[in-house]
């Protein structure tokens, strides 16, 4: 694909912002974006803003009304909890088409006013004739599968949280940060065995907006103060794998695929060798270790090794999740994707101060969203 | 006049102990157990649950209970359709009264013995709501069971005759939550024993048989001394009358005793009491093994406060979605009688019926296919976020949903029922079966659909 630059980024705090709403959020991650570019928010020409639940907004009337932008082109997309990096597609799609100079793509999610334990059901989406699974349910399905077919344990999983909080401990934005342990991972209170509390990523609220623009103007306004988007690669699977009889559990179908697709729109063969780190979804312990696997960071079933063995620390020999991931830096569902984008853009420009990734030229992040339904990959690296 | 061709009796998993009943309650213990529904079980499921295990098409369903969910719906026609009955099948509901079950008995004996109809179902089940502390807490059970009537079978009915006597019994009004307390004694005294007494002699003499050509006598009744008391009159030894280990069943009690009695060969009187009786000459000339000891030994011991939140008295209950009562009715094929679709294109079965195979995406080329009774489980969780039936969680009683590969192919997503914290058993690759059960209550509706449990 025709690269496309991100020249400004914006990131709220993540986490429990009793006192704001989505209002606040987006208005802050928007303009920090934009200040970022050293561009004004007039000049942009078209939006695409995500959110996942209606109740944290519908339609490109959640950017407008909030920003009092109007009278341009905005486009909300949800895609489960890869709405964010969907719309990062959908605006860097249009960017490389040329049909727009300068864009933003933004994702805000406000969790909390939704008073759940857990994230808020999603009424309607399940057939009727089929009990309801929580996010962790669903993915606790892929951990008992894994312990039965790999011989993983909750210590292996336990492994990917105490590391991930290690690096959000170093993360001024966020959610936790806080170290924790092994032990404390594993006496924790059960959410869906055998997932516990520390398994599973924050409910978190929070907005994240990106500037897009093809390099040869980015040039111009940011000199070479800008990364480049090298490739988004997207895929859509069942949202019932429970019913497909050849669904393993082991490995979710979209990641694999979109993988696949960045890959070789970038012009990757070995992520290991050509890349230089990688943000995964940690929605759960359990998803960070099979998403290794997905990734190509290692065979099936190894994904267990590559944590004992500290391959992912943020010191070893490929990162993943220096910025903390979902799990300590939070989960505000549409701001994920466009957070994460935020996040490889600052590791390949060196400004990943406290956690920044030993010569980061090129990372990929990735999405995963539903129950294993729908996975975006993007790859972002310097110029 | 008809035959008795099967017989098949369901009981939950629960038994709660009279004398933990007493404890709680501080009402005095009439000792044993009670049978105790699981929260998703009524006495439509539990229907459905007795008469599965009958091989073998019915052109007739006759549902009998005191606790019907609905107070306008037809029950039998949900029966025939967990069934996977034809939609020609005759269904209907017999209810109100204790003596529904031999009701039930007899109208089916006339639709064969008229040759109206060849082969009837007769399935009674009751689970009758009483408050804690009562008296009926304790006398009652929640079981089903269901009888199989035709031309020609082990177990001939000689004839029939009834009483008929209005006494206060018990009885629920209209918008009643739970049966009404009274005092039993007149039933007992003038009601019980006499009814029997009165809807038999013209049997014996229709029949021309004397007390002495009678082997065995079993009789529903309000309580267990009432049945004693019976047999004391009447110069006959009593018979095993569950009480101990079940309670008294409603409308599914004579039938119970009626399946306990196959067993063995001889000439019996049944006995159904409610508002007078129903008594029933069947001759016994081979014996039917009847599942009740397998059903009494599967079961497990229930606390007070774990009965109480089967009963609904205890927990919270919201259920997140507001699912369409048209979709239920539209995709009842799959929801009720349990139908997924077997691909002609690269012959994959899979759950639920829809236009596309879910692996090859081939469109309008399958044929229906029911799935099978067993699986094993794939894989599995334990969701604290979510309460059984999709009701928000409250951390106490958790979800467990398994992913289970059908015997004959079909992957399907289950709640697993008949647990509320002990989840031993449940691994991959462990045998469940399907139940039928409630799923969930939203919008004044009750939602029913296919779940798992352990093999029993």
């Amino acid at each position: 694909m025709q690269e496309v630059a991100v020249i400004g980024c914006g990131v709220t705090k993540f986490g429990h912002h009793w006192e704001k709403d989505q209002e606040d959020l987006l208005v802050e991650a928007v303009y920090e974006a934009v200040n970022d570019a050293s561009v004004e928010l007039k000049d942009i020409e078209a939006v695409w803003c995500g959110t996942f639940y209606p109740s944290t907004g519908i339609s490109g009337n959640v950017f407008s009304d909030t920003l009092k932008f109007f009278g341009k082109p905005i486009t909300r997309a949800e895609n489960y909890c890869a709405t964010g990096m969907d719309n990062i597609r959908n605006a860097a799609f249009a960017v490389a088409s040329g049909a727009y100079d300068l864009v933003i793509a933004a994702g805000v999610e406000k969790l909390m006013d939704a008073g759940s334990r857990g994230l808020p059901p999603i009424e309607g989406i399940f057939s009727v004739g089929m009990p309801y699974v929580s996010a962790p349910g669903m993915f606790a399905m892929a951990a008992n599968r894994a312990f039965k077919e790999w011989g993983w344990t909750r210590e292996d999983l336990a492994m990917v949280a105490v590391k991930n909080h290690y690096n959000g401990a170093r993360h001024p934005k966020a959610h936790f940060r806080k170290e924790i342990t092994v032990e404390k991972v594993l006496k924790a209170p059960m959410v869906a065995y055998p997932l516990g509390v520390f398994d599973c990523s924050a409910v978190s609220d929070g907005a994240a907006a990106v500037v897009l623009t093809r390099p040869e103007i980015a040039k111009e306004i940011v000199g070479d103060n800008y990364a480049v988007i090298k490739a988004v690669g997207m895929a859509v699977e069942t949202m019932h794998p429970w019913h497909r009889p050849s669904e393993s559990f082991l490995s979710f179908p979209a990641t694999v695929k979109a993988a696949k697709m960045a890959y070789r729109m970038a012009g990757i063969e070995d992520p290991r060798r050509d890349l230089d780190f990688g943000i995964v979804h940690d929605c759960f312990t359990i998803t960070e270790l099979i998403n290794y696997q997905d990734m190509q960071l290692c065979k099936p079933g190894e994904g267990a090794e590559l944590i004992r063995d500290g391959v992912t620390s943020i010191d070893g020999d490929f990162p993943i999740n220096p910025d903390g991931g979902l799990k300590s830096f939070g989960h505000p569902i549409a701001a994920s994707g466009v957070r994460m984008v935020a996040e490889l853009t600052k590791q390949v420009l060196g400004k990943a101060e406290g956690l920044q990734v030993k010569d980061a030229e090129a990372g990929f992040a990735h999405n995963l969203g539903g129950p294993y339904s729908v996975a975006t990959v993007a790859i972002v690296s310097r110029p | 006049m008809a035959s008795i061709s099967g017989c098949s009796v369901y009981l939950p998993v629960w038994k709660l102990k009279r004398d933990e009943i007493s404890k709680e309650t501080g009402m005095p213990s009439l000792g044993g157990e009670r049978a105790v529904a699981h929260w998703d079980e009524d006495s439509l499921t539990m229907a459905v649950e007795a008469a599965r295990s009958l091989e073998g098409n019915f052109d007739a369903v006759i549902f009998a209970s005191t606790s019907p969910p609905f107070r306008i719906k037809q029950c039998a026609s949900f029966v025939a359709s967990a069934l996977d009955l034809d939609s020609s099948v005759f269904t209907m509901d017999i209810t109100d009264t204790m003596r529904a079950g031999t009701d039930a008995l007899i109208t089916a004996n006339e639709f064969v013995d008229s040759g109206r109809f060849s082969r009837v179902l007769v399935v009674a089940a009751d689970c009758i709501p009483a408050k804690p502390g009562t008296l009926y807490e304790q006398l009652y059970g929640d079981a089903a069971a269901a009888i199989v009537v035709e031309k020609d079978g082990g177990a001939k009915i000689l004839g029939y005759s009834t009483s008929t006597m209005p006494l206060p019994g018990s009885w629920m009004l209209a918008n009643d939550d739970t049966v009404r307390d009274y005092d039993m004694r007149v039933d007992a005294r003038y009601g019980y024993a006499t009814g029997i007494q009165q809807a038999a002699m013209p049997l014996f003499a229709k029949l021309g048989l004397s007390p002495a050509d009678i082997d065995r006598i079993v009789a529903s009744a309000p309580d267990p001394k009432s049945y004693e008391g019976l047999l004391k009159v009447v110069g006959a030894r009593p018979e095993e009358f569950y009480f101990g280990n079940i309670g008294i069943a409603g409308t599914a009690h004579p039938l119970i005793l009626l399946a306990s009695q196959l067993e063995k060969t001889g000439r019996i009187i049944l006995g159904g009491y409610g508002e007078g009786a129903d008594v029933i000459a069947i001759e016994i000339e081979e014996t039917q093994e009847s599942n009740i000891g397998r059903m009494l030994e599967n079961r497990k011991d229930i606390s007070y406060g774990d009965y109480m939140f089967n009963r609904g008295f205890v927990g919270i209950r919201d259920a997140p979605d507001r699912p369409s009562l048209t979709k239920v009715w539209r995709d009842e094929k799959s929801i009720i009688r349990f139908y997924g679709m077997k691909c002609r294109n690269c012959g994959t079965v899979s759950y639920p019926i829809s236009r596309c195979c879910i692996e090859c995406g081939t469109k309008d080329d399958y044929e229906e296919v029911r799935l099978g009774d067993r699986g094993r489980i794939y894989t599995f969780t334990i969701d604290y976020l979510v309460m059984p039936g999709n009701y928000t969680g409250d951390g106490v009683h958790p979800h467990c949903v398994v992913v289970v590969d059908m015997d004959g192919g079909g992957r399907v997503l289950l709640e697993m029922t008949d647990v509320l914290r002990d989840f031993s058993g449940i691994e991959c690759d462990v045998e469940v079966e399907r139940t039928f059960r409630l799923l969930f209550e939203k919008n004044n509706f009750r939602y029913y659909g296919w779940k798992a449990r352990l093999p029993r």
